[in-house]
């Protein structure tokens, strides 16, 4: 391989890794706040919807990306208001608003069903592919991309160099301690439901108006669930949320990387690889994350005693 | 003063009466809000499900499956596992029990029909299997990782139907050769009704496992599994036994789910053999409160809220979806009241 093809897979798994990763970013906000939110495919299918729609009326792909985080953080106030409000277990109320996300999105969605857009304009020809060196590279990233590396260091200062971030991060540790220093839990989770929302929103905006520029159907194809996987592969850490991406923006890119090679392997065999290899990571990394300390303590309940 | 009778049956009452008066609320709300009168869409959804003989014996064709996941859902949360493989579990299935029609393709039925079945429930065992093993020895959580295989047992039976199972005979279009009758459940009619014998198995495998539960060991040791799994250890139950074969029995049931809907209902092995099947199962299970009896009419109307879709999207141009959102609502609205309900009860 040629350090050419090896850039370029380079940049094609971090295009596709781009809305896990944010979906990630937002997930792991809502469990450090100790609030498991499995409606994260939905909020993402939402997302992709409306950020699509917007983009087709409008012409204006930035404008698509507020409009799918704004119905991301839509649908998950449904979740904040089912376990915040009235106590439904978590995972139940998750699954729910998967299965609500699902069908408004392609409820809605029929009409959007075979348009186009353009998208955000390429930077093969801006000042950005004349850098030296990484330009070739640079430039083959789309906006989103730049947003959702951003924003993995924007968590991760907010998360662990601020105040809010340490309250956050102790609603998710032990809600009481946090009342006895006179702060409400309820009110940081319900910010962090919202919170997640958004970035879940713009998770599903960044593929159908970034990645795909096309409206399909569960287009999001278990990206969602994967997501709320490989938060525990990152052990809820921003930082590490960009790593464990990639594994799963290697392993897309890679299958279809084989397959236009003329690979001799089915193109459906090689489609499975996106989520047997996020799998078989998170079967490895489990058992350290569940031992070790960085899982959130008041999740622990969610995860262990269900139903 | 009320009598303690009254109390109790309202008590039992509330929540169902509550959730489909929610239900109702939010549905009218969603229909009205998108320009549809929502009395006239309930009365052609009811239309739609149980007017006629023909939308009866739609209604019950889509009960089957929806039938078997539900069950195949409600097992293992019996022991405090949350599975929503039932989908892949299904998909997994019909492509095992497929290899036995392709092998036997000329077999009489008392062959090929208990070859097939269960070749199907090994397959779906199999895909249940997995998850229950992780879930016993490295403790992952079973709710991703059933969703995870859901994608994977799809995309194995794209695999196959497009790739070696495909039949030429079919000119491009992906799918296996037509099952032979001998692969199929056999039919079974009552007058204007029409099925075949999955439904009577569904029914029967749903009533057996509500006795089972109820009055065998194995129900009170799944309860004290989830309740309380160190007086179960203590008892000497082991955890990982009961996850696996609990979750390969449930991955058996929904794999029959998708041989009822391969064989009979479509006739061959294609891509699309479940219209989400797996979840409607899901909804169903959780809204039953895993109770075995209370499944079998909830899978009916959720049935009958399928089979009045395509009714909808027929007479009153919409969009298929709408049954997506109002099992959503359904799920939603009696989770809602259920949970404000116990809320107010901690309280007082």
């Amino acid at each position: 391989m040629s350090v050419h093809a090896i850039v370029g897979l380079l940049a094609t798994a971090l295009l596709t890794a781009t809305p896990v990763l944010l979906a990630m970013l937002g997930e792991t906000l809502t469990e450090r706040a100790g609030i498991v939110n499995l409606g994260v495919e939905g909020q993402m299918l939402v997302g992709a919807a409306a950020g699509f729609a917007a983009n087709h009326v409008s012409g204006n792909p930035w404008l698509g990306l507020a409009v799918g985080a704004l119905a991301g953080m839509a649908l998950s106030s449904v979740h904040a208001f089912l376990c915040l409000g009235l106590g439904v277990n978590q995972i139940a109320s998750g699954l729910a608003i998967m299965f609500l996300g699902n069908g408004l999105s392609s409820f809605y969605g029929t009409p959007l069903v075979g348009q186009q857009i353009a998208g955000f304009h390429g930077l093969e020809h801006s000042w950005v592919a004349a850098i030296p060196l990484a330009g070739e590279f640079l430039a083959q990233l789309t906006p989103t991309v730049y947003l959702g590396l951003a924003l993995v260091v924007a968590c991760g200062l907010f998360l662990y160099r601020t105040q809010w971030g340490l309250v956050w991060r102790s609603a998710g540790e032990s809600a009481d301690a946090l009342r006895m220093l006179g702060k409400h839990p309820a009110a940081v989770r319900l910010i962090a439901v919202l919170t997640g929302g958004v970035f879940t929103g713009l998770a599903g905006a960044a593929l159908s108006v970034d990645y795909t520029r096309t409206w399909v159907e569960q287009m999001t194809a278990g990206r969602g669930l994967l997501a709320v996987g490989l938060v525990i592969v990152a052990r809820w850490s921003p930082w590490l949320a960009l790593p464990v991406a990639l594994i799963y923006g290697l392993s897309d890119a890679l299958s279809l990387r084989l397959q236009s090679a003329g690979f001799d392997l089915s193109p459906y065999l090689l489609g499975t690889l996106p989520y047997v290899v996020p799998l078989i990571v998170l079967l490895l990394s489990y058992r350290a994350s569940q031992r070790g300390t960085s899982m959130p303590q008041e999740l622990a309940g969610v995860f262990r005693g269900m139903a | 003063m009320k009598s303690p009778w009254v109390r109790a049956l309202s008590d039992r009452l509330f929540v169902p009466v509550g959730g489909i008066a929610v239900f109702l609320l939010l549905a009218a709300a969603f229909f009205h809000f998108n320009g549809y009168p929502p009395l006239n869409i309930f009365g052609q959804i009811v239309q739609g499900a149980f007017g006629s003989a023909l939308s009866i014996n739609t209604t019950l064709t889509k009960t089957i499956p929806i039938l078997f996941c539900a069950l195949a859902t409600a097992l293992p949360a019996r022991m405090g596992l949350v599975s929503v493989g039932a989908e892949g579990q299904l998909y997994f299935g019909a492509l095992t029990g497929t290899a036995a029609v392709l092998a036997m393709t000329a077999a009489p039925i008392w062959q090929l029909l208990p070859a097939a079945l269960a070749l199907t429930i090994a397959g779906g065992a199999l895909w249940g299997a997995i998850p229950g093993l992780l879930r016993a020895m490295l403790g992952v959580n079973e709710t991703i990782v059933t969703i995870l295989m859901n994608y994977i047992g799809i995309q194995l039976v794209e695999y196959a139907v497009y790739g070696p199972w495909k039949d030429a005979g079919n000119l491009g279009w992906p799918a296996t050769i037509a099952f032979p009758r001998a692969a199929k459940f056999p039919p079974l009619t009552l007058g204007t009704l029409s099925s075949n014998w999955a439904l009577v198995i569904a029914v029967l495998l749903a009533l057996v496992l509500h006795v089972f539960m109820e009055r065998s060991r194995l129900g009170t040791a799944l309860g004290l599994l989830r309740s309380n799994p160190r007086v179960a250890r203590m008892a000497g139950l082991s955890y990982a036994r009961h996850a696996v074969v609990v979750m390969a029995l449930a991955g058996g049931l929904a794999g029959l789910a998708g041989w009822v809907q391969t064989a009979n209902v479509q006739g061959h092995l294609q891509p699309d053999i479940s219209s989400g099947y797996g979840y409607v199962g899901f909804l169903v299970a959780w809204l039953a409160g895993q109770n075995f009896l209370r499944i079998i009419p909830l899978s009916l109307v959720m049935g009958g809220l399928l089979s009045s879709g395509d009714a909808l999207q027929l007479f009153a141009q919409m969009p298929f979806a709408n049954t997506v959102v109002m099992q959503a609502l359904v799920f939603i609205s009696v989770l809602g009241v259920g949970a404000w309900r116990a809320k107010r009860r901690a309280v007082s």
